[in-house]
Order: C-alpha cells, then sequence, then structure tokens
C-alpha cells in the first residue's frame, strides 16, 4: 500500500516539477519539493518494512522498520511545513505562525509524531477545504478529500497505539487520500 | 494558534512574473478571439497601453508563439508553439488551483 502512496506522491511531485519548469511559479516548487519528499519517506519506510518481512522478523533487522518510521516522519512533517509555508506565503500572513509551528517539529515518540502529523495535515486539510469553498471545482474537492483522508489516517495511526485494528484502517485511508491526488492528476492531464 | 485562510485571488508579482501574465494574457485574447485577434481588441482585453503592446507583441513573436499577417490592418494568431503552450498553461493553471494556488 505504502509503495503504491509513493508513486502517486512522486507523480503529483513531477507534475509540479514539470508545472514549475514551465512557468517559475515558486508555489508550485514549494508543492514539488512537498511530494518528493512525501513521496522518498514512504519508500524508505516501505522498503524498510519489506527488508525486515523477507528477514521473517528476525531480531537483527526489526531495527530498521523504526529507522524507516522515523526517516518517513521527519520528510512528511518537513513536506506539510513546506505546504503550510506555500500556503502561509500566499496569504501574506506567514512569519508569526510559522514561527509558532517550528518548535514542535523535535519529537521523536511515535505517539507525539503522529500528533504532529494530524496537526499538521488538519491545517492543510482546512485550508484545501476552504479553498474548495471559493473555487467550487471538482479537483479542489478531490485534493481536500485527499489532505482530509491523510489526516483521518493519521488519527488512525495514533489510535493504533492503543488498538491493532486500526492499523491496516490507518492504511486504507492513506491509500484512499493518495487515490484522490491520483484522480486529480488524471483529470488535469486529461483536460484540453 | 494557526488558523485557515483563503487565498487571495490576486497578489503582487515579480518584474518576470508580470511580464509572464501580460504574455499569457495577450496570448488568451486571442485564443478567446478565435484566434484570430486585431491590436485593439487586445489592447483593451489584455489591459495595456499602445506602447507596452507593440513592445509584447513583438517580443511574442520572437518567441514564436504568435504571428502577425496582413499588411494595412494587422491580424494576430497563436502559433502551433503558441497554441500547445496555452494547452500546457490550463493544465498548470487547473493543478495550481486544484491545490488553492493561483497562477
Amino acid at each position: 500500500m505504502e509503495f503504491i502512496a509513493f508513486v502517486i506522491a512522486m507523480a503529483v511531485g513531477f507534475q509540479a516539477r514539470k508545472s514549475y519548469t514551465l512557468i517559475r511559479e515558486r508555489t508550485l516548487l514549494y508543492l514539488s519539493t512537498c511530494f518528493i519528499l512525501i513521496g522518498a519517506g514512504l519508500l524508505v519506510e516501505s522498503l524498510a518494512d519489506l527488508t525486515v518481512l523477507l528477514n521473517r522478523f528476525h531480531r537483527g533487522f526489526l531495527f530498521l522498520s523504526g529507522v524507516g518510521y522515523t526517516i518517513d516522519f521527519f520528510a512528511q512533517a518537513l513536506a506539510y511545513c513546506i505546504l503550510i509555508f506555500a500556503y502561509l506565503k500566499q496569504t501574506r500572513a506567514w512569519s508569526s505562525q510559522l514561527t509558532a509551528a517550528i518548535p514542535i517539529l523535535f519529537f521523536e515518540h511515535n505517539a507525539f509524531s503522529e500528533l504532529i502529523l494530524v496537526f499538521l495535515l488538519a491545517y492543510i486539510a482546512a485550508q484545501t477545504a476552504i479553498n474548495y469553498s471559493v473555487s467550487k471545482t471538482t479537483n479542489s474537492l478531490l485534493v481536500f478529500g485527499a489532505f482530509a483522508s491523510l489526516a483521518i489516517a493519521h488519527v488512525l495511526f495514533l489510535f493504533f497505539t492503543i488498538e491493532p485494528i486500526f492499523f491496516p484502517l490507518a492504511h486504507i485511508a492513506q491509500l484512499f487520500g493518495f487515490l484522490l491526488l491520483l484522480q486529480m492528476l488524471l483529470r488535469v492531464n486529461k483536460a484540453q | 494558534m494557526m488558523t485557515a485562510q483563503p487565498v487571495p485571488q490576486t497578489k503582487p508579482t515579480t518584474k518576470y512574473r508580470s511580464q509572464f501574465r501580460i504574455y499569457v494574457d495577450i496570448m488568451k485574447v486571442i485564443q478567446r478571439e478565435q484566434n484570430e485577434a486585431k491590436p485593439t481588441r487586445i489592447l483593451y482585453g489584455a489591459n495595456l497601453s499602445h506602447d507596452r503592446l507593440i513592445k509584447y507583441l513583438s517580443e511574442l513573436k520572437a518567441l514564436d508563439v504568435i504571428q502577425e499577417t496582413g499588411s494595412e490592418e494587422k491580424v494576430y494568431h497563436l502559433t502551433q508553439k503558441g497554441i500547445e503552450f496555452m494547452n500546457n498553461f490550463r493544465k498548470v493553471e487547473m493543478f495550481a488551483e486544484a491545490f488553492g494556488f493561483k497562477i
């Protein structure tokens, strides 16, 4: 599931990069960096998990799962901060708000790290909801749905520390979010 | 506490951006006029002064995205390269707008 999400994140990242190359708009560069970081984090985590799985959960390889998760967390946190920065920069009210967001980046515990991602994603989901309420386009609705699903996924990852059943549900929610982004990407590329 | 805010419809841009935006506005006017626009239509449609219009039209011709026909009354058309650029630009615009970014 994470590998599919990685492919979609990279596709969105490269579309943003291609768009940036065409018109040199910096917000597109931020968007591209954001999704390439998310994709890289997902790839590292899925490769680490795959290594653990292929070695049949051998004790010597179990630490890789933690390494993969940590790298993925920092990649995602940085990516969502970049996206929030892009939104705040466009609304020209970023400096004080961004300063308030930075100190919370340095938690390492899983539950706290998920909470940070939930917080960042909730902000992005709220921003994309407002964008949808203004533009009323299907594409902006898909982007809102994607970030809302990703926020829900991280809420479920948070609950996973209490109840294991939430783990597959979180992955399904995450995949659903990336599939919505894929649909948006396909719609944009189909447009004449 | 951070609060989400609506993205403004317009924003000040750099010199390069404003020049780029004017290029796009001129090409949009030509496209809107069924790929056959007279200078006066472009002038009003892109909201430009006469001097700036002449300057930008010659720059766009040099970029090979528009072409000029007619001897007495000039008419401007998008070239194949210009049409392809506008198609790609529309996709970029849709992609950026999906995330709430105005370009």
